[in-house]
């Protein structure tokens, strides 16, 4: 990801800042409606990136996030209800909470590989959901979910419109986006990149890669669990829809759709998949349509996302521009990741370091996931 | 200051096409604001309810609109869900409505009622039953619908009076709306003695219930009620049929809709009891008859959900409200129906409304589903 | 005991749905290593096309009976194959060399799409199929098990379908052209075969059975709404990894496991945690036997 800081980096101070004070004034002309927009979009950037760290830096499929924000959500609302604690102070809770909670889901299917780990997720997802819809342990209050929470206070400051809540996620946001950026140009950060990138090799230098990638799944889903209880500090409900299929599938799109691995990219998914729906209310019963639509047309002229990272865009358009700075493993390991170790089909390795068009396809299918050949799943348990 | 102001101006500049919707009031309209599940797993009962205000609405335009100013409706899609139901409701605010009829689930109309009350609108659910939500004090907060104890009460009632049921079963289907009507159902079938002997949950996104009805066939229930919708109730007489299944049912009122029949078929929905508010043929006030004609005439089917009556009461209220107050100020609504009594309601003469905002009064009866596949009026009702 | 066997059934004619879905998915995953989403809507579609095709029938020939099951069934497989070829190649045949994941957005903007539409062009209400249409008789087998005679014709079409699919997938030579292609695209092409044409060939068979299944699950249980792709979807999704994703057997099979693990949970455990049970089974096999039942035995998968 050293490109994307680099990219970052150019990006010159000076706009950095006027991002910001852009961010803190653009609401101030608005209206309260406008506002809840910009406080809506504030709390799925914070999703996106921490889906991000998962689906982007890990590689790893993980289409049942929303559990975790969901998670977050009744951990804040719970403790506020039952324990009178006040919000603020359930927020790190409520992060521990679901990292908790991603660590114990994700240990044990870490091995798992694309698709497969996708349908785990999908049925993690599923799974919370349906027990909080179930009312487990009584507490969750069933389909209804759990009301009569707490206005947040702040040092001493009842948060009450729209815009305080503005403030309070855009706080978060900034937050997140400095430690996100510091987490990428981190040891872990690059070790996650050798994992996306080729899991044989990056375990051949040494990486724990199983490490990693629970770190990876732990992080991502702490910080759901944050934007939960942001949730839970304005709107004083919560029902077992935010765990809805629907909310996971809209993140994943946010991360895809801008540019998977991208810190710019989940920001522009966001405005597509959460602001601009919302301009396009007009269409009434027509919006869903019109996402659908919106996702193939931009898959199709835009594989890579809007605002993608570099080293993904060459991936997929195969472009021979400047050599990216890949992580070379050291001479002995099989380039990646062209003929894995442990292909098990003959026929396909052979070819598939000379047919340049199965490279791109077959090349960055496995780059980006750690996939290991189509029986990729059988050798991949430990 | 100076620069701060050009800085806001500038800024405002840069947003203004966002504020497409805000045109300035030539004649100004009412506007009255519809927050409801139109996309989504409820879209059903949202669409629906929305035809039944659309036809209202329509009618008073046509006869010369309220204080000689016509309706606008602004409607909003909440896709059932409490986070866009407060984004929505900050933007029906925004619009400038003075009363908002909505939302269909409580867990929408909850976070949404929050919103309407700092706003100071008037705010009418014609469908959200949980007792919570008029427990918040809102001054200007009030249902037509009834809340689901009261129906529970009666179930339980029926079930035991007219049904002599010791041992019981309870069935929902995990909406907010069943759950609740289960739950209230169980603690006075407790409380009246009887014995729950089932109670659980179908998905109602399943299709087969047979795996649930085999087990409730082997409980030996005198009575089993359903609280959840017509679809699966129906679906659920047809499959206790076909299973060979000696049950009573008992459904609630989300199953008062012909439909319940035309998917069981009529053999199997025979001697089906069904509590609810009384059919707008059998509420003997020409406005229910009126509108079930309108609604006929311009949809070209039946209303057929109580709670797109419901809806339509919703309006009915409103309207009645601004006519005899000759106000749109949300303020004087609200007082005008904290004391309104006896006003010709569509789902039946409304008594009026206690301080909290809940509709006076229980109007539940039982049903009985015939051999012709109608529902006629059981002649055995439990005592008051 | 006879409450046991009565589940079974229950089980049994769940799973034969689960299974006739789990083919379409089998079989693009096969090809494509695709998760097609938007199966579960065609499959959705497969019931309302049948819904209108009946009614027209019905308003022109007045009234039809059963007979008239057929041909709108004809008319069910072609529309929902069609519409899966175009879907194919408008949302998934550019996206071929564009990593994993585009191809997921797109098939999840297909799918949302697809419902979209059934929802704005039939309505949100319920519909339900025409009575009379098919037997309503049922047998009492021993002891008071029952199974009625539409039970024993959809397990019987099932079966049907089942079997000439895999007669298809391994005797006829176009079968033998989708085993290669799964293997291995570019080898199929360099071995003189037609891969765009296979997987369009795949994306005819896949939806159009899944649009008969659609149609078979409406006649069965008479009403539907638009929600229906995405349980049946997700189930039968389920089956199809349950089973051995890739493996035409392994979906029949994982199709009825699922339906039975789900009647014996709805029936002697709780009805609302069925789904949650049928969840976790899943995420264990998926741990303990990634491959799913049948997976390794089968060498090549389609």
């Amino acid at each position: 990801m050293g490109n994307l800081m680099e990219r970052l980096r150019r990006i010159p101070l000076a706009w950095q800042i006027g991002l910001l004070a852009l961010a803190i004034l653009l609401p101030l002309p608005l209206n309260d409606y406008y506002r809840a927009v910009l406080w809506r979009t504030g709390i799925y950037a914070i999703l996106g990136l921490s889906l991000n760290i998962i689906v982007g830096y890990a590689g790893l499929f993980q289409l049942g996030h929303a559990a975790f924000y969901a998670l977050g959500a009744y951990t804040s609302a719970l403790l506020n209800l039952h324990f009178h604690i006040p919000l603020v102070l359930t927020w790190p809770v409520s992060i521990l909470v679901a990292a908790l909670f991603g660590y114990l889901i994700s240990r044990p299917i870490l091995h798992l590989r694309g698709d497969y780990l996708c349908i785990v997720t999908i049925a993690f997802g599923e799974v919370v959901r349906l027990a909080l819809v179930n009312n487990i342990f009584g507490i969750t209050g069933g389909a209804n979910g759990l009301s009569g929470i707490d206005q947040t206070v702040l040092f001493g400051l009842t948060l009450r419109t729209p815009l305080h809540h503005y403030y309070l996620v855009l706080f978060f946001l900034v937050l997140t986006l400095f430690a996100v950026r510091r987490l990428e140009n981190s040891r872990l950060g690059r070790a996650w990149m050798y994992v996306r990138e080729d899991e044989t090799a990056a375990e051949a230098m040494g990486i724990d890669t199983t490490w990693a990638k629970l770190l990876a799944f732990v992080l991502g889903s702490g910080w759901a669990g944050l934007a939960g209880a942001l949730y839970v500090a304005r709107i004083p409900v919560v029902s077992p829809d935010l765990a809805r299929f629907i909310e996971s599938v809209v993140m994943f799109c946010i991360v895809v759709l801008g540019g998977t691995g991208s810190i710019p990219g989940v920001f522009v998914g966001t405005l597509g998949m959460i602001t601009l729906p919302e301009i396009f209310r007009f269409l009434k019963t027509w919006r869903d349509a019109w996402m659908g639509v919106a996702m193939v047309a931009m898959m199709i002229a835009r594989p890579e996302g809007l605002w993608p990272s570099r080293r993904i865009r060459m991936e997929i358009r195969g472009e021979e521009e400047e050599a990216p700075p890949v992580p070379k493993p050291p001479v002995g390991i099989p380039q990646a990741p062209l003929d894995d170790l442990e292909e098990s089909d003959p026929g396909e390795s052979d070819l598939s370091g000379e047919v340049e068009e199965l490279y791109t396809e077959e090349a960055y299918l496995r780059e980006l996931l750690g996939e290991s050949g189509q029986e990729g799943s059988e050798e991949s348990t430990p | 200051m100076l620069r701060k102001v050009l800085l806001l101006a500038l800024a405002a500049v840069l947003v203004l096409p966002l504020f497409a919707g805000c045109k300035p009031k030539e004649a100004a309209p009412i506007k009255i604001g519809v927050e409801l599940p139109l996309t989504g797993d409820y879209a059903y009962e949202g669409q629906g309810m929305l035809k039944s205000i659309q036809l209202l609405v329509d009618q008073t335009n046509e006869a010369g609109g309220l204080l000689g100013r016509k309706i606008e409706l602004v409607v909003e899609d909440d896709a059932g869900d409490a986070g866009q139901a407060s984004q929505v409701a900050q933007k029906l605010v925004d619009a400038g409505v003075i009363a908002v009829i909505g939302a269909y689930n409580s867990s929408a109309t909850e976070p949404a009622s929050v919103i309407y009350n700092q706003a100071g609108i008037l705010h009418i659910t014609p469908s959200s039953t949980a007792t919570r939500l008029t427990e918040k004090g809102f001054q200007r907060f009030f249902r037509v619908c009834f809340l689901d104890d009261r129906q529970g009460l009666f179930a339980a009632k029926f079930m035991k009076e007219v049904l002599g049921a010791q041992k019981i079963g309870i069935l929902h289907d995990n909406s907010t709306y069943a759950q609740g009507l289960a739950e209230h159902t169980k603690r006075y079938a407790e409380q009246l003695g009887m014995n729950v002997a089932f109670y659980d949950a179908i998905n109602p996104a399943d299709k087969d219930f047979t795996p649930t009805l085999t087990r409730i066939g082997g409980a030996g229930l005198d009575a089993i009620y359903f609280t959840g919708y017509h679809a699966q109730g129906g679906l659920l007489l047809k499959q206790s049929a076909d299973l060979g299944l000696k049950l009573q049912w008992v459904m609630g009122n989300a199953c008062n809709n012909p439909e319940l029949i035309q998917i069981a078929g009529v053999e199997n929905a025979a001697g089906t009891y069904v509590t609810t508010e009384p059919l707008p043929k059998d509420v003997n006030v020409p406005e229910a008859k009126k509108y079930v004609e309108d609604f006929k005439a311009r949809y070209g089917e039946e209303p057929a959900s109580v709670w797109w009556m419901m809806a339509a009461e919703a309006f009915n209220v409103i309207r009645y409200a601004i006519e005899q107050t000759k106000s749109t100020d949300p303020k004087v609504l609200a007082e005008f129906l904290h004391q309104a009594k006896n006003i010709n309601g569509i789902t039946g003469p409304i008594l009026g409304w206690d301080e909290k905002g809940d509709r006076l009064g229980t109007i539940h009866v039982a049903y009985v589903i015939s051999d012709k596949g109608e529902f006629i009026l059981n002649p055995q009702q439990p005592s008051p | 005991m006879q409450q046991l066997l009565q589940q079974l059934i229950n089980g049994i004619t769940i799973g034969s749905f689960y299974a006739l879905v789990a083919l379409g998915y089998t079989m693009v995953y096969g090809v494509l290593k695709l998760i097609n989403f938007a199966h579960g809507d065609l499959f959705m579609w497969g019931a309302y096309i049948g819904l209108t095709g009946l009614s027209l029938l019905a308003t022109l020939l007045g009234g039809g009976g059963p007979v008239s099951i057929f041909p709108v069934a004809v008319i069910v497989m072609v529309t929902i194959a069609l519409i899966g070829v175009l879907i194919e190649r408008i949302a998934y045949r550019p996206l071929r060399s564009a990593g994993r994941l585009a191809p997921v957005i797109s098939a999840l903007g297909a799918a949302f799409i697809l419902e979209s539409l059934a929802r704005n062009i039939y309505g949100a209400s319920w519909k339900t199929y025409p009575t009379g249409l098919v037997p309503a008789g049922r047998v009492a087998l021993l002891g008071g098990v029952r199974i009625s005679i539409m039970q024993v014709l959809v397990l019987a079409v099932s079966f049907l379908l089942m079997a000439l699919l895999y007669l298809f997938v391994y005797r006829t030579r176009i079968g033998t052209a989708m085993r290669a292609v799964s293997l291995d695209h570019e080898v199929s092409r360099l071995m003189g075969i037609d891969v765009d044409r296979i997987i369009a060939t795949v994306f005819l068979i896949g939806p159009g059975l899944g649009g008969l299944a659609g149609m078979i699950v409406a006649l069965y249980y008479g009403s539907f709404d638009f929600t229906l792709g995405w349980i049946f979807g997700l189930k039968a999704f389920i089956s199809a990894i349950l089973g051995g994703i890739g493996n035409i057997p392994g979906a029949m099979l994982g199709g009825m496991i699922l339906g039975i693990i789900e009647t014996l949970g709805a029936g002697y455990v709780s009805p609302q945690w069925k789904d949650v049970i049928a969840y976790v089974i899943l995420i264990l096999i998926l741990i303990f036997r990634p491959t799913g039942l049948l997976g390794e035995r089968v060498a090549e998968k389609l």
